[in-house]
């Protein structure tokens, strides 16, 4: 038993205190596992039980203000601070081939979410490597969809290249939909000096028992359920062993259906479908990163004859980012999203429906600046000047506080100053 | 008169053991500028005993590193020590032997820990510390200057 650090075991938040950042697999020592393995006799067995834990977390906070319209809470006339993450995970292996992992997640985005903690990701990993060039494994449970270059992480600010991800792309109205499920995802990697070779397979149901994703497909709030059908999700990626290069490709299938409610609903029954495709690229040195990802999705819904339609949206982000001193940082990224392509200006959707061609797309460029004051302690500031409404989020326009009541009721030339503080273990 | 020439000798030997020690100066300085230059090259290190020190490629020294290969071929598990991002020898590391900017390795670390799909490497505060964990644990693998080694540790060799 001697391996163990004493210190450490009696008092385990001075040992987070101390490891600090550096993902130091702050390795939770816990005392009652410690008592539990006394018993055993074995020295290797309790050592290997202790050393493969690892606990780590994060928090955010982010402050914006707005000019025309509001961002998640009301945030023109003064700052608004509605975004908030917090998140703590933790995995073990019990044996070398063999991981659990659960990641806990409270987060305050708008009227919507009240913080409460959720499951983010809870799963069994095993993996086998046939040789040193192969692996081949599976996750159950609820696990990250492999989807882009940022999804996998998209709560940990310190992993984002901004204080939100490029909305053309990581849309926070469909954040729920796209960032975890539940299911059963095999994967494979095969690694050789000219680079590795990755394909994970998704199949299960997304989340889509949430406002936000309700409103997302169906434009509107209906007093029904938005339940999932299996879907799938794919990621074919490839990156040279520096990471220097990294391309990937991946793809959904995803089908909703929407139950009335029984005690009277003005939407009928009706079928949902979302198919995105995503195409990545990330080329990195020791100060700059340029990344780019282009997305083309395919949307319908049937609802019989009340509520029919077929379109295909399109999107995609240029974004260098320039480390230009030790522990500081410069983004400039310019965006774009199209809802519909058959239709980028809009004007055809004014005049069908009368409402304003500007809800049907938005172009942003952003310019940011990131600050690491500590490795776990983070500062950013942020500019975004967005040209349409198509990416205010739900949570954002449904707000009763923040004055955009009506998703219509919006201004097309609008700037977004954020400040974001985050930390990390 | 043979006072003299002794005298004379003396000094003569003065003179000589002056201009020897000048050399010898000269050269400690040398081996030692020689010395620090190799201390400056950063080597695989391993638990002494336990694996293979056949040499391993590049790219899967930079899997093991990236913990994405977490086993050794007889299938034990693999634990990966490091120093922290900012290090010198972490910075040298990563630079001369795994070729990858230390940035690179955070974020790819970043990615297992946030997403449930791995865990990142044990940081540790000092070469010394790393050597004695690499000496103790089994399956450990880290990075040691030449003035750190000892042979409580193996150097796996990199091809």
């Amino acid at each position: 038993m001697t391996q163990l650090p004493f210190s450490q075991l009696n008092n385990p938040v001075s040992s987070l205190k101390y490891h600090g950042w550096n993902s130091q697999p702050v390795t939770i020592k816990a005392f009652v596992l410690y008592l539990l393995c006394l018993p055993l006799s074995v020295q290797s067995h309790a050592f290997e039980l202790f050393d493969s834990v690892q606990v780590h977390g994060f928090a955010s906070q982010a402050m914006f203000l707005t000019s025309g319209n509001n961002m998640f809470g009301p945030s023109i006339s003064s700052p608004g601070f509605d975004f908030t993450e917090l998140g703590i995970n933790g995995s073990w292996l019990p044996w070398p081939n063999l991981r659990l992992s659960m990641q806990i997640l409270s987060r305050r985005d708008g009227a919507w979410s009240n913080g409460s903690p959720v499951i983010d990701f809870g799963l069994m990993d095993y993996s086998y490597n046939f040789t040193s060039d192969y692996r081949l494994g599976v996750r159950a449970g609820r696990v990250r969809q492999p989807y882009g270059l940022y999804n996998d992480t998209r709560d940990v600010a310190f992993t984002r290249p901004s204080i939100l991800l490029p909305q053309s792309i990581y849309y926070e109205g469909t954040r729920d939909f796209t960032i975890s499920a539940d299911g059963l995802l095999v994967y494979g990697e095969m690694r050789k000096p000219w680079g590795n070779l990755n394909l994970e397979l998704f199949g299960g149901y997304a989340r889509t028992d949430n406002k936000e994703t309700q409103y997302s497909f169906i434009q509107q709030t209906y007093y029904g359920t938005l339940a999932s059908d299996p879907g799938f999700v794919g990621r074919l990626s490839y990156e040279t062993y520096d990471g220097s290069l990294r391309l990937a490709l991946s793809g959904a299938y995803t089908s909703m259906r929407y139950k009335p409610n029984a005690l009277g609903d003005n939407l009928p029954r009706g079928n949902i479908g979302f198919d995105p495709i995503l195409i990545s690229a990330q080329y990195n040195t020791e100060k700059w990163t340029f990344s780019s990802e282009y997305s083309y999705n395919f949307s319908n819904s049937d609802f019989g004859t009340s509520y029919n339609t077929s379109t295909n949206g399109e999107s995609y982000y240029f974004q260098s980012a320039y480390r230009f001193a030790p522990k500081w940082e410069l983004m400039g990224r310019y965006e774009a999203y199209y809802t519909n392509t058959d239709d980028e200006s809009g004007k055809a959707f004014y005049q069908n429906y009368g409402l304003p061609a500007y809800t049907q797309f938005a172009k942003i460029w952003t310019l940011g600046l990131r600050y690491d004051i500590t490795p776990w302690m983070m500062v950013r500031a942020e500019y975004d000047y967005t040209n349409g409404t198509a990416l205010l989020t739900p949570q954002s326009t449904l707000n009763p506080k923040t004055g955009n009541p009506d998703y219509f009721n919006t201004v097309q030339y609008w700037n977004t100053f954020g400040f974001l503080v985050s930390f990390r273990f | 008169m043979s006072a003299s020439i002794k005298q004379k000798k003396t000094r003569q030997f003065k003179c000589f053991r002056g201009r020897y020690s000048a050399i010898c100066i000269c050269c400690l300085a040398l081996l030692f500028s020689n010395y620090t230059a190799q201390a400056e090259e950063v080597f695989v290190t391993i638990k002494k005993g336990t694996q293979t020190t056949t040499p391993i490629s590049r790219y899967v020294l930079s899997a093991i590193f990236g913990m994405r290969l977490t086993t050794w071929p007889d299938g034990s598990a693999i634990r990966v020590f490091v120093l922290a991002d900012d290090n010198r020898v972490h910075t040298l590391f990563c630079k001369q032997v795994l070729q990858i900017f230390p940035h690179q390795l955070r974020t790819a670390w970043d990615r297992l820990v946030y997403s449930g799909t791995g865990q990142a490497p044990e940081v540790l505060s000092s070469e010394q510390e790393l050597r004695i964990r690499i000496a103790k644990t089994p399956g450990a693998i880290g990075y040691l200057t030449k003035e750190n080694l000892d042979d409580t540790v193996a150097v796996l060799p990199v091809e």
